[in-house]
């Protein structure tokens, strides 16, 4: 509302307003000096039907502008209840699904009734509101059952909308969030909600035989699911204390009831208007009413509900490692999971600094270089609270550390946050925070080097004679980065930003960022090696807690070891890809996006691709030229490319084999029960599209070889027209199609073409 | 008026509050941002009002003993509010404006009579 004073007075300036901008010359403006025309463009032109949401079209009366002619006050039969109840759930999805609640919910003449104006008590929120008080009984139909419905469905948004609002997600792309100057109940406590709800349940228990039963079974369905929803949604962050899936599980159980029972309501499509887009504060022009039909809106619910119950498996904390495996996985799922759920899951993660709950940063940070870097190293012991001796070099360590914990801890919770938004923002995002991570490993580096005089670091003594040093801090920090490179890749592939031409080059540059990786962990690796020999002499003479440190350095070997098989299984997955690609390119056969006349060439998308890259030390920018000689495996000959590209997928099909018999998470005892049961099905579903896909490939570098052979073959008979070409069909399959088994992994469908050679 | 008066007329309404009225009687009031010769006028951070519908009338009318009704009633006059909104950023194009009217405070009516003198 507009803050007025009272003693404002307006005057009628109407001529003197139009004589002078009468006297203006035709384009000259008087304006406000900071006001752009920039600006002006955005401006709502009033009486433009397609700009003003207040305009009145030429046969539309003046007196029904805000009135539509729906009486919420007249007696709707049981079926017109259902049918109202199930149009304002799709509404309701709808708005789940990232439209706005002018074009949904609020065009629901029953919410107008109730959320305008603002109720001061929940009482006051009833559909006969501004009407004299009759002495007809309220139809309980009505009053109670459906006024129960729709009040519990607002504060079931309201829940939604508090969660989405305080986490990172992106305005109009995932959700919006304008409430048009409304409120979703917010100011009322749950309770009396679910009051009404019971009531509701059981007036319509005490109406058997009353109304057709089929229909009343169908609305008690609806009531009840809404209390379980309400609450499982109150619930909210809550769920890690409670770990109670209850509520969302009792949804679930209703689903099938809720599907049969669909067609039994009868629509009421006139208690929807888009007039009340009139009365919204708004500042956008008005648009019409969003319609999803209810198997898509149930769908919506119920994946929302599954995502629900599994999410509960990423609570328990079992190191970092498993934790970002739990997040990726749910959180990779198709369709993705909805913006709620992704804002409850960046709750979860961390909150007031604690990760699920219960970890502090520092702890989860410590915990993440024990497993990779660092296990049991005088640098995650030293605490400053024990030594007090600023001259103690454990004292010193320790002030370090609490810098770097500081500096990093942001950056490293956001690389599990990251994976909450949609997916190509997390592209996008990635691309941004690697250049911050090449930036952390170089002053992890410095730290390093500080760490290493106080903690006296012995050397590793290389074989040409010179002393290395683990640099643990800036290793752990590049092959964050490492991954990130990956990712964008891998996502670039998922969210079709190649094109087919590309593929080769991008295949080469995956497998190019694996090996660097796997390169970069054994050096990790021969640290942690020596560490553990020196450990076990300690071992041998008995050393106070020389046991702990042998069983730390061994489970941390496991975690390089585990990394390797899944790298070598990506890097030679790609390789194999990479190989037969350049095959199909060379014989002009892979299909191409751009024109011959087109602007574009190889050069220039490389430079494109390489952008997120470009201000990253290391690893280094392979040049152009050394990219296309190797991308296209120039001077090797057809044979060898193909007796590579079989090699790697053999190669590729074991290493797969094994991550998957190594499983989804790190064991951290030996007899550890499963706690994500859900998740790892997931997880396991995903390696085994991956090994789809490795068959795919294979297949197709075999029809390839065959099609090579019998070219070589009339090459050396007397047909020369058909020496220069191949033979060969080929498909690169879309995202999300069937053959297309793996996001990641794009294999070609290659087929010998059913038309005849030229003859 | 000249042009230069003209001019210094209306940069004398920048920034100040104004409330425009429209064929179709709603009235929109909002910052004055900026006006061509065609009386196009902007508006910034604009309010919609509209007149009050026939039936939230009749309602007041009728509900003289519902004191929940929110409306005050004396005899024959009743009084209702007119409906309003936030709507922003707008533009009024110059031929579908009826009325403009300036707000002004008691300290601005002041100045003004004291400047006439």
């Amino acid at each position: 509302m507009r803050v007025v004073s009272q003693s404002v007075v307006p005057r009628d300036i109407t001529d003197e307003f139009t004589v002078a901008a009468s006297r203006l010359k035709t384009g000259q403006l008087v304006k406000d000096e900071y006001f752009t025309l920039f600006e002006a463009v955005g401006a709502l032109e009033i009486m433009d039907s397609k700009m003003d949401s207040g305009y009145l079209g030429p046969g539309e009366n003046r007196a029904q502008a805000l009135e539509d002619d729906y009486d919420l006050t007249r007696e709707l039969a049981p079926d017109e209840v259902l049918g109202v109840m199930d149009g304002l759930l799709c509404y309701e999805m709808a708005w789940h699904m990232g439209h706005p609640l002018s074009q949904t919910l609020f065009t629901s003449l029953y919410l107008d009734k109730l959320l305008w104006p603002v109720p001061k008590t929940l009482d006051e929120a009833h559909f006969f509101r501004g009407r004299l008080a009759t002495n007809k009984e309220d139809p309980a139909m009505i009053h109670l059952v459906l006024r129960a419905y729709c009040l519990a469905l607002v504060k079931c948004c309201d829940f939604v909308h508090a969660r989405v609002a305080t986490e990172y997600y992106f305005e109009e792309e995932d959700f919006v969030t304008q409430l048009y100057n409304r409120t979703l109940l917010s100011q009322f406590e749950p309770e009396p909600f679910y009051d009404l709800l019971n009531r509701a349940i059981s007036w319509i228990d005490e109406q058997k035989g009353k109304i057709e039963e089929n229909v009343r079974e169908a609305i008690r369905t609806r009531l009840l699911i809404r209390r379980e929803f309400l609450l499982a949604l109150e619930q909210d962050i809550e769920v890690i204390e409670t770990r109670s899936r209850e509520h969302f599980l009792v949804c679930l159980s209703q689903f099938d009831h809720l599907t049969k029972s669909a067609s039994l309501g009868k629509d009421v499509s006139d208690s929807f208007s888009l007039k009340i887009q009139r009365k919204l504060a708004s500042t956008v022009p008005p648009r019409p009413m969003v319609k999803i039909n209810f198997d898509d809106a149930l769908a919506h619910l119920k994946r929302l509900c599954q995502d629900a119950v599994d999410l509960q498996e990423i609570i328990d904390y079992h190191g970092p490692y498993n934790l970002k495996v739990t997040i990726w996985t749910l959180l990779s799922r198709k369709p993705q999971p909805s913006v709620y759920i992704r804002s409850l899951v960046q709750t979860l993660i961390v909150n007031n600094m604690t990760i699920l709950g219960a970890v502090p940063v520092k702890q989860f940070l410590y915990d993440e270089l024990a497993e990779l870097v660092l296990p049991s190293s005088i640098l995650l012991q030293a605490n400053i609270d024990e030594i007090e001796v600023p001259s103690d070099p454990r004292f010193q360590i320790a002030k370090q550390m609490d810098a770097f914990v500081k500096r990093f801890s942001q950056p490293f919770v956001d690389t599990f946050r990251s994976a909450c938004l949609n997916r190509c923002r997390i592209r996008r995002t990635v691309c941004h925070t690697i250049a911050d991570w090449d930036n952390l490993q170089m002053e992890a580096e410095d730290l390093d080097e500080q760490l290493r005089t106080l903690s006296n670091e012995p050397p590793l003594m290389l074989a040409n004679g010179d002393a290395t040093y683990s640099y643990p801090l800036s290793s752990w920090a590049y092959h964050h980065k490492l991954n990130q490179f990956r990712l964008i890749l891998q996502l670039g592939f998922e969210l079709s930003i190649y094109a087919p031409e590309e593929l080769p080059g991008m295949y080469w540059y995956l497998s190019h960022i694996c090996s660097t990786h796997l390169g970069h962990i054994d050096r990790v690796r021969t640290f942690t090696v020596a560490t553990a020999k020196r450990n076990l002499t300690d071992m041998a003479a008995k050393k106070r807690g020389a046991l702990e440190r042998h069983a730390a350095l061994q489970k941390s070997l496991r975690l390089l070891e585990r990394l390797t098989t899944q790298i070598v299984a990506i890097d030679a997955f790609a390789i194999s890809l990479h190989a037969l690609y350049v095959l199909l390119a060379r014989h002009h056969v892979l299909p191409t996006a751009s024109s011959a006349q087109a602007y574009s060439s190889d050069r220039l998308r490389y430079e494109i691709r390489m952008k997120p890259f470009l201000q990253i030390t290391l690893p280094e920018l392979v040049p152009y030229d050394e990219y296309h000689r190797e991308a296209m495996l120039e001077g090797d000959s057809d044979e060898t490319v193909l007796e590579r590209a079989t090699k790697a997928i053999s190669e590729a099909r074991k290493a797969w084999e094994a991550t998957l018999a190594n499983g989804a998470f790190m064991p951290e005892f030996d007899d550890e029960a499963n706690t994500a049961p859900a998740i790892e099905e997931d997880w396991k579903r995903d390696v085994k599209d991956t090994m789809r896909a490795c068959i795919g490939a294979s297949i197709a570098i075999e029809t390839v070889k065959k099609s090579l052979k019998s070219n070589a073959n009339s090459a050396q008979s007397k047909d020369p027209a058909n020496a220069s070409s191949v033979n060969l069909r080929v498909i690169i399959p879309e995202a999300g199609s069937k053959a297309r088994w793996h996001d990641w992994w794009i294999v070609p469908q290659v087929s010998q073409a059913t038309v005849g050679p030229k003859t | 008026m000249d042009e230069n008066k003209a001019v210094q007329y209306l940069d004398s309404l920048i920034g100040r509050t104004l409330r425009v009225h429209a064929t179709d009687t709603r009235i929109f009031v909002g910052t004055f941002k900026c006006t061509d010769a065609a009386r196009n006028v902007i508006l910034a951070s604009t309010y919609e009002y509209r007149l009050p519908s026939p039936s939230a009338v009749r309602d007041a009318a009728t509900g003289a003993e519902d004191p929940a009704a929110g409306s005050a009633v004396d005899a024959q006059n009743i009084k209702v509010n007119m409906t309003s909104r936030f709507i922003g950023l707008v533009v009024v194009p110059g031929q579908h404006i009826t009325k403009i009217e300036l707000e002004e405070t008691p300290q601005q009516i002041r100045t003004r009579e004291a400047l006439k003198k």
